[in-house]
This record gives structure tokens, C-alpha cells and sequence, in this order.
């Protein structure tokens, strides 16, 4: 689930740009290899394929490596790739592969070329050398101290000013004349469901946002976000193969606690597993957390690396009896909990609530939907809930949206009402009219009044004007 | 049977039986359409990177199937991993080749120049001096076992690929035919991809029986872009994709007796092994066959060859009796 959202934000942002960010952008192997790995599973095939094929191919010929059960498949897969500028048409009605994207892609994959896009790692031995556990304590702790400003536990530093920037542009949070300091909104609530690599991606994109604001090179930020994602987690890399613009870009990206760095101007940085999941879709950092919780602190790379891979970092129970157990004493999670959840009993390690109307409904005053609760309850579930299938019980699943449809028993739509009809057959054409075209909201034949969506009112008209005229043509 | 649904969140493992045959290398170097193993090896890394480019979590494995025995080239013990960093090997490291592909590359690198420097491998049991693919097959399947019981979440979705560039060995029917079953039980396709030489029968039936792809390189030197077009596809992307197959596979089996290739011979009608020449006692279970006066061989020794030397008694099926089999 977390893949697909993240997958959607950054291919989303990626459409937007226009052709000669994408030429710039695919001169860095490593953000070739991230931007293919967006693609979905026939379009990486396809340009594998014809990677290496230098004519064109025509289009009849690809659609011929596919079954017929495949065509949507494929017809949406070649619409991306158009889309990332990766396959082009040349005059003859064949689809070549982007000049640049395929000798970088090459490079990505040969391991060829000067581009020094994958990091360098420093020469030299760090004095400091710092480890893994280090690394994931750092990153949990500066992610955390924003997710906990944002719920207003006050028990950690207040962020740095970029950070609360940031969150005020996108809309995460805001101020109100009459209080000082930041309030959460809607969407803020919204965010804190996520896992932590939507989040990371959220914040990333409002950063690409503002970075344009500030004149930063756009295509040197996203570089330098698609080669963090190549990065390998624990070992230190040089500053010296980054831009102007990318040193820069290190210290915003130490206050969120993506990379770590000893202290400004150091020359050497460490990515954090928060940079290394980027591209991958896993959220790492939730094992890390929960992990510290229990009190079993991630010593060692080994374990960590092998628990990331088994269990997906779940701690809640959910029983058809709507009570749910969450094995965690985090106070940033209880908080999150307790957004949708009545909250009854803690203890030292575990907490324990209910799931009532009021709780989801309150919830659902925040904003959040019915479908953000149960990605939530789904994405943190218990290992000893993954063995069952369904995940979540049915009932629970069941009531909640039932609830969420409680609140949503009145739609407005703009529209038109049509009426005083002098013909019944003019009337009864121009309803069959509007079925077909699927935007008769209510009509009533005796009446003569029918109610059409406001998209729809010119067709209409121009369909009702011209019957009438003809009418009188005849008549 | 195991679940066989996939999806497109799924991982894949590619369990990659390389034949390291140097004499069919060697062969293969001076063909007509010359293709060297250095080469090959080349090609094959790329395919690899491309391999574990389309997905971040995709995993490879590496097998070497060599003259005599079989070795992993990836992943290396975790001994043989401290015994190369120790020796100061894998020091470079380089800010253009992703590290994950430059790990893998350089391990099967370093694991084949150990392998082709070994000499001191035991040269008698080099049968006709085929490789050891039974092997390698057996060797793959117990990877992807252990790394199956390893996932939860049935998350991870193996399969098998064979770059072969020797004969046939009859020798090794049996084993090959078990790993073949057992790779069907587990649903796993074994792919084949013949880059030098003539037909190969066994590895043809292995493809068909789990459903894999087979193809026979026309053309070596574009090997590359035979992997990346057809062996290249993940299980999910198989579901949309037309892929080659063979239409026609050689069905033939091997004997038991004389491992011998035959169209036509002899089974056991309990234990199903099959037998070039008639014997009275089944070599494998040992079940005496009933005494009936047979017809004259014709002195030709080899009864397999025509029909009308089948001894077969005419009360067939019943246990204890030898009848004729057609394998074609």
C-alpha cells in the first residue's frame, strides 16, 4: 500500500515537468535507475527489451509481444512511458528510446562512465565513525520531533525554522491570529496516518516546491534525492562530487534527519535509512522505531537488516470486538492512536482501547476517512495478525465505513433544472437524452422537470434547441 | 502445489546455472559465430544488473556448473566474504556503478577466477566430461527452499535459469528428471537458454514439464539481448507476455542400464525404470520378471531398435512382467 502511494506522489510531481528537465535529469544514471523503477512491471519490461535495439520498433510489433489480456496493460504502460519522456516517436511511427536515458541506463547498468552519480565514498577513515544504531537513533529522533510537534506532545525540542516552515506551506499546519504558535489541520491529521516513507515523500515534494521558490536548480534536487535513494546505509560519503546547490541542500535535509553530518561543513555525510528506503518503497524506519520501544535496541546491523526483511514493524491487534491492543509505549504513536481511538487502559509496555462511534467519528472531524484508518490498522498490524486472511476483522472494517457513510447522507452537486416543457415527446427525448449521457440527476415525467448536472448543461441545451427547431421545421 | 498467484509487489529470485564447461567454452570460442566465456560472462553480469534493476528487492543467485562438480559463485559464504576483504579485495570503491550491482558483479567475478584457477578438483569423476547440471539443479532448488522458508509472507517468487553449453549427459538422467519433478511440485519454471551446441533433450523436457522458456541462441554474440527480451521477464510480467517455447521438445529418455538415449524400450511395470535390453530382475526394485520364452533377439543385441523384437507377454499390466515402452 505504501508503495502505491508513494509510487503516485512522485510520478505525479515527475509528469509535470516539462521535456528538457526530463533531458538534464536523465544525464544521472542513478536517477534513470529511480525513475525506472516507477514504471509499472510491462513498461520496465519494454525498455529492457529495446534498450539495446538501436532502430526504431514499430508499434504493431510491440503490441505483438503481448496477449490480448495484456493490451490495457500495455497501452497504459507505454502512456507512462511517454509521459517520463522515455519513449519517443520518431517521424516513421516507430518508438525509440530516449537518447540520453538509454546511454545513461547503460552506464546504470554497465557501471561505465564519469558521472559520479552514485556517491562517493570517503577515502579517508571518519574519526568519528558513527554506526547503524547510531544512524537510526539519529533519524527516528529528528523524524519523530516534527510528528511530535505536530500532535503538541511538548516533550520534545521545537524543530528548526526551515522544518516549521515547511509545514506551514504545505498546509500541514497553520497559525491562528488569536493564538500564537502552529495548529495542526486537516491535512495535517491526514499525514499522520501515513507511513513514514509517504510521509518522508510528502515533505520532500512541498520541499521541491519551495525549492523552486528559492531559485534552487530543480533538477540538481532531485538528483541529489533519487542518488540518496542509491545510497548504502552505514557508510560515509564525500561531499566533494556534490553541487553548490546540494551542500546546501544537506543541511534542510539533516533537520529532517534523512542525512547525518557531524557538524556544518563537515566533509563527509551519512544517509540515514530514511534516505535509503526512498526509492524502495519499504518503510525501514517503523521497524527501527518500534524495535527501541520494546527495549531490544538495534545493536547490530545484522539484526536489523534481518527483522527488516520478516516483520513489518506491527504492533496493533484489532478483535471483532472492536478492541484493540497496541504493544508500544511511544508516546508519538498513543497520540496517533488516539486520534481515532478510545484509549481505556496503559501499561508499561502495551496500551489498550475501543473503537466506538465517537472515536471514528471524532476522526472523521479531523478529516481523516474512513479509508486512512484502515490503511493505518492495516500497515501496523501485528505479525500475529498477518498470518490470518483478511488482515483486519470484516465486521470492524464493515462499520467503520458505515459510520464514515452516516455523516455523508446529503450530496450538493451544481446543476440545472429544466422545466415547463410543452411537448410530452420533447420532454421524454431530451430525459432519455441525459440517461444516456449519465447525468439526469432526478426528472419527473408527469411535472415535466428534470434536474441535470451543471457539466452537462450546454450539450443539453444545444440538444434541446436544436430538437425544437426542428420541430418547427417540420411543423 | 504451491500458490502460484503473483502479483506485481512481488520479489524475485533468479537462481542462474551457469555452465562453466571449459572444454564446450573452448568449443564455443572457435565456433563459426564465436562466443568466449569471458564474453559471456559479460553479458550475463549486465543481464544480472538489469535483473535487479527493475525492482529494488530482486534477488540473484549464481551457480556454477562445472566439469565434475558444482559451486556457488553468489552469494559466497559468509567464511569465503571475510576471507576476500581480509585479502584486501573489494577496497575499490567507485562513485559510478551502484553499489548493489557492483557488490554482486565483483563477487561472481572473484568467485569464477577461484573456480577456474582450482585445479586440483578431483579429475576422475568427469564422466564424459559434461557438466554437472543435475547438480546445480539440485543445489538451486535447495536455495530456494531455505530462502522459501525464510519469507513469511510467500512475498518472494523464484525461479530458475540455465545457460548451457554441453551435451547431454545421460548419465545424470535420473537426477536431472527428479530435480525436474520436484522444481514442478514447487512450481517453479526452469528456464533454459542453449548458447552453444546441439539439442539437449533433458534441459528441452525440464523447460516444458515446469513451464519455463527454452530457446536455442542463434546468434552468441547478441546473447545479451536473447536474456534481456525473453529470460528477463519476472513471473508477473509472464501472465501478459508472449514468450518463446519450444513446440516441438525431444521426449526421449535415458536407460537405466547402459544410460543410453532410446526411443523405444523397456519399463518396469512396478518401479517404471526403463531398460535398453531386457534382463529378467529389475536392476532398481528388484522384482523378478515372469519366465516366458522369448523370441530370439535376432542377434542384433539391440531390441530397442524395432518393434518387432518386443518380447512383451501378452498378459501386460499385471506386476512381475517387462513391457515395451514408446517414449517418443
Amino acid at each position: 500500500m505504501s508503495v502505491i502511494n508513494f509510487k503516485t506522489n512522485i510520478y505525479d510531481y515527475l509528469e509535470t515537468l516539462p521535456i528538457f528537465t526530463f533531458q538534464r535529469l536523465f544525464q544521472k544514471p542513478a536517477t534513470c535507475l529511480a525513475i525506472f523503477r516507477l514504471l509499472p512491471a510491462i513498461g520496465r519490461q519494454i525498455v529492457m527489451s529495446i534498450l539495446y535495439v538501436e532502430n526504431p520498433i514499430s508499434l504493431k510489433d510491440i503490441q505483438s509481444w503481448v496477449y490480448k489480456d495484456g493490451h490495457k496493460k500495455l497501452q497504459e504502460a507505454l502512456h507512462k512511458l511517454s509521459k517520463l519522456h522515455i519513449l519517443e516517436e520518431t517521424p516513421e511511427k516507430g518508438l525509440i528510446v530516449n537518447s540520453t536515458f538509454r546511454l545513461e541506463f547503460k552506464n546504470a547498468l554497465s557501471g561505465g562512465g564519469e558521472h559520479q552519480s552514485f556517491g562517493l565514498p570517503c577515502a579517508t577513515v571518519d574519526k568519528h565513525k558513527v554506526d547503524i544504531a547510531f544512524l537510526d537513533h539519529f533519524a527516528s529522533t529528528q523524524w519523530e520531533a516534527i510528528l511530535h510537534y505536530m500532535v503538541g506532545t511538548t516533550m520534545t525540542k521545537r524543530p528548526s525554522r526551515g522544518v516549521l516552515n515547511l509545514l506551514q506551506k504545505s498546509d500541514l499546519m497553520n497559525s491562528t491570529a488569536s493564538e500564537s504558535g502552529l495548529h495542526i489541520t486537516n491535512k495535517g491529521f491526514q499525514f499522520l496516518l501515513q507511513d513514514v516513507n509517504t510521509q518522508v515523500w510528502a515533505f520532500l515534494l512541498q520541499y521541491l516546491d519551495m525549492a523552486e521558490m528559492l531559485k534552487m536548480d530543480l533538477v540538481e534536487v532531485l538528483n541529489f534525492l533519487f542518488q540518496l535513494g542509491s545510497l548504502e546505509l552505514g557508510q560515509d560519503y564525500s561531499v566533494e562530487t556534490l553541487t553548490e546547490t546540494q551542500q546546501q541542500m544537506l543541511e534542510d535535509l539533516g533537520d529532517y534527519g534523512i542525512v547525518y553530518r557531524r557538524k556544518k561543513g563537515s566533509r563527509r555525510f551519512y544517509p540515514t535509512r530514511l534516505a535509503t528506503t526512498l526509492t524502495s518503497g519499504t518503510s525501514a524506519l517503523v521497524t527501527s522505531l518500534s524495535k527501541k520501544e520494546t527495549g531490544t535496541a538495534a545493536s547490530s546491523a545484522m539484526i536489523a537488516a534481518a527483522e527488516e526483511s520478516h516483520d513489518e514493524g506491527g504492533f496493533l491487534i484489532l478483535e471483532t470486538n472492536y478492541r484493540v491492543y497496541a504493544y508500544t509505549e511511544s508516546p508519538l504513536q498513543i497520540a496517533v492512536l488516539n486520534l481515532f481511538i478510545q484509549l481505556k487502559s496503559r501499561f508499561p509496555n502495551m496500551v489498550s482501547g475501543v473503537i466506538t462511534r465517537e472515536s471514528v467519528r471524532n476522526a472523521f472531524l479531523n478529516g481523516i476517512t474512513a479509508d486512512q484508518i484502515i490503511s493505518y490498522l492495516q500497515t501496523h498490524a501485528h505479525p500475529q495478525m498477518r498470518k490470518r486472511a483478511p488482515l483486519l476483522p470484516l465486521t470492524v472494517v464493515d462499520q467503520i465505513r458505515l459510520w464514515e457513510m452516516e455523516r455523508n447522507r446529503v450530496e450538493d452537486k451544481a446543476a440545472y433544472l429544466y422545466k415547463d416543457f410543452n411537448v410530452q415527446a420533447d420532454f421524454d427525448a431530451a430525459e432519455k437524452y441525459a440517461k444516456d449521457l449519465d447525468v439526469l440527476l432526478w426528472s419527473n415525467s408527469k411535472q415535466r422537470k428534470m434536474v441535470i448536472a451543471q457539466e452537462a448543461h450546454e450539450t443539453l441545451r444545444t440538444y434541446i434547441k436544436r430538437r425544437l427547431a426542428g420541430n418547427r421545421d417540420t411543423g | 502445489m504451491l500458490d502460484t498467484a503473483t502479483s506485481e509487489d512481488d520479489t524475485n529470485l533468479l537462481v542462474t546455472i551457469v555452465d562453466t564447461n571449459p572444454l564446450a567454452w573452448q568449443q564455443s570460442a572457435t565456433a563459426k559465430i564465436p562466443l568466449s566465456l569471458d564474453d559471456a560472462i559479460r553479458q550475463i553480469l549486465i543481464f544480472f544488473n538489469a535483473h535487479m534493476a527493475l525492482k529494488h528487492d530482486n534477488k540473484v543467485a549464481a551457480i556454477a556448473s562445472h566439469i565434475g562438480h558444482c559451486k556457488f559463485l553468489y552469494p559466497v559464504t559468509d567464511a569465503e566474504t571475510h576471507r576476500r576483504q581480509a585479502n584486501q579485495y573489494k577496497i575499490s570503491k567507485d562513485a559510478n556503478a551502484y553499489p548493489n550491482f557492483k557488490d554482486v558483479n565483483d563477487d561472481i567475478i572473484e568467485s569464477l577466477r577461484s573456480l577456474m584457477l582450482d585445479t586440483d578438483t578431483p579429475q576422475k569423476n568427469l564422466n564424459d566430461g559434461t557438466s554437472m547440471i543435475s547438480g546445480a539443479l539440485s543445489m538451486a532448488l535447495c536455495y530456494i527452499n531455505r530462502i522459501m522458508n525464510q519469507d513469511d509472507l510467500g512475498r518472494i517468487k523464484p525461479r530458475i535459469l540455465v545457460l548451457s553449453v554441453s551435451p547431454d549427459s545421460p548419465y545424470q538422467y535420473i537426477s536431472i528428471m527428479n530435480a525436474v519433478f520436484s522444481a514442478q511440485k514447487m512450481s517453479i519454471p526452469i528456464d533454459v537458454c542453449k548458447v552453444y551446441g546441439g539439442e539437449v533433450a533433458f534441459l528441452q523436457q525440464a523447460s516444458h514439464i515446469t513451464g519455463g522458456v527454452y530457446l536455442d541462441v542463434e546468434n552468441p554474440q547478441a546473447l545479451l539481448q536473447y536474456l534481456l527480451f525473453s529470460f528477463l521477464p519476472e513471473r508477473y510480467a509472464r501472465n501478459y507476455l508472449c514468450l518463446p517455447n519450444k513446440e516441438q521438445v525431444d521426449f526421449r529418455a535415458a536407460c537405466f542400464c547402459h544410460k543410453r538415449i532410446i526411443d523405444i524400450g523397456y519399463v518396469c511395470s512396478v518401479c517404471l525404470s526403463i531398460f535398453c535390453s531386457w534382463s529378467p530382475v529389475c536392476s532398481t526394485c528388484r522384482t523378478k520378471f515372469a519366465f516366458r520364452a522369448l523370441p530370439p533377439l535376432a542377434g542384433k543385441g539391440r531390441p530397442a531398435i524395432s518393434r518387432t523384437a518386443s518380447p512383451a507377454p501378452s498378459a501386460a499390466a499385471s506386476p512381475g512382467s517387462s513391457s515395451p515402452m514408446s517414449t517418443t
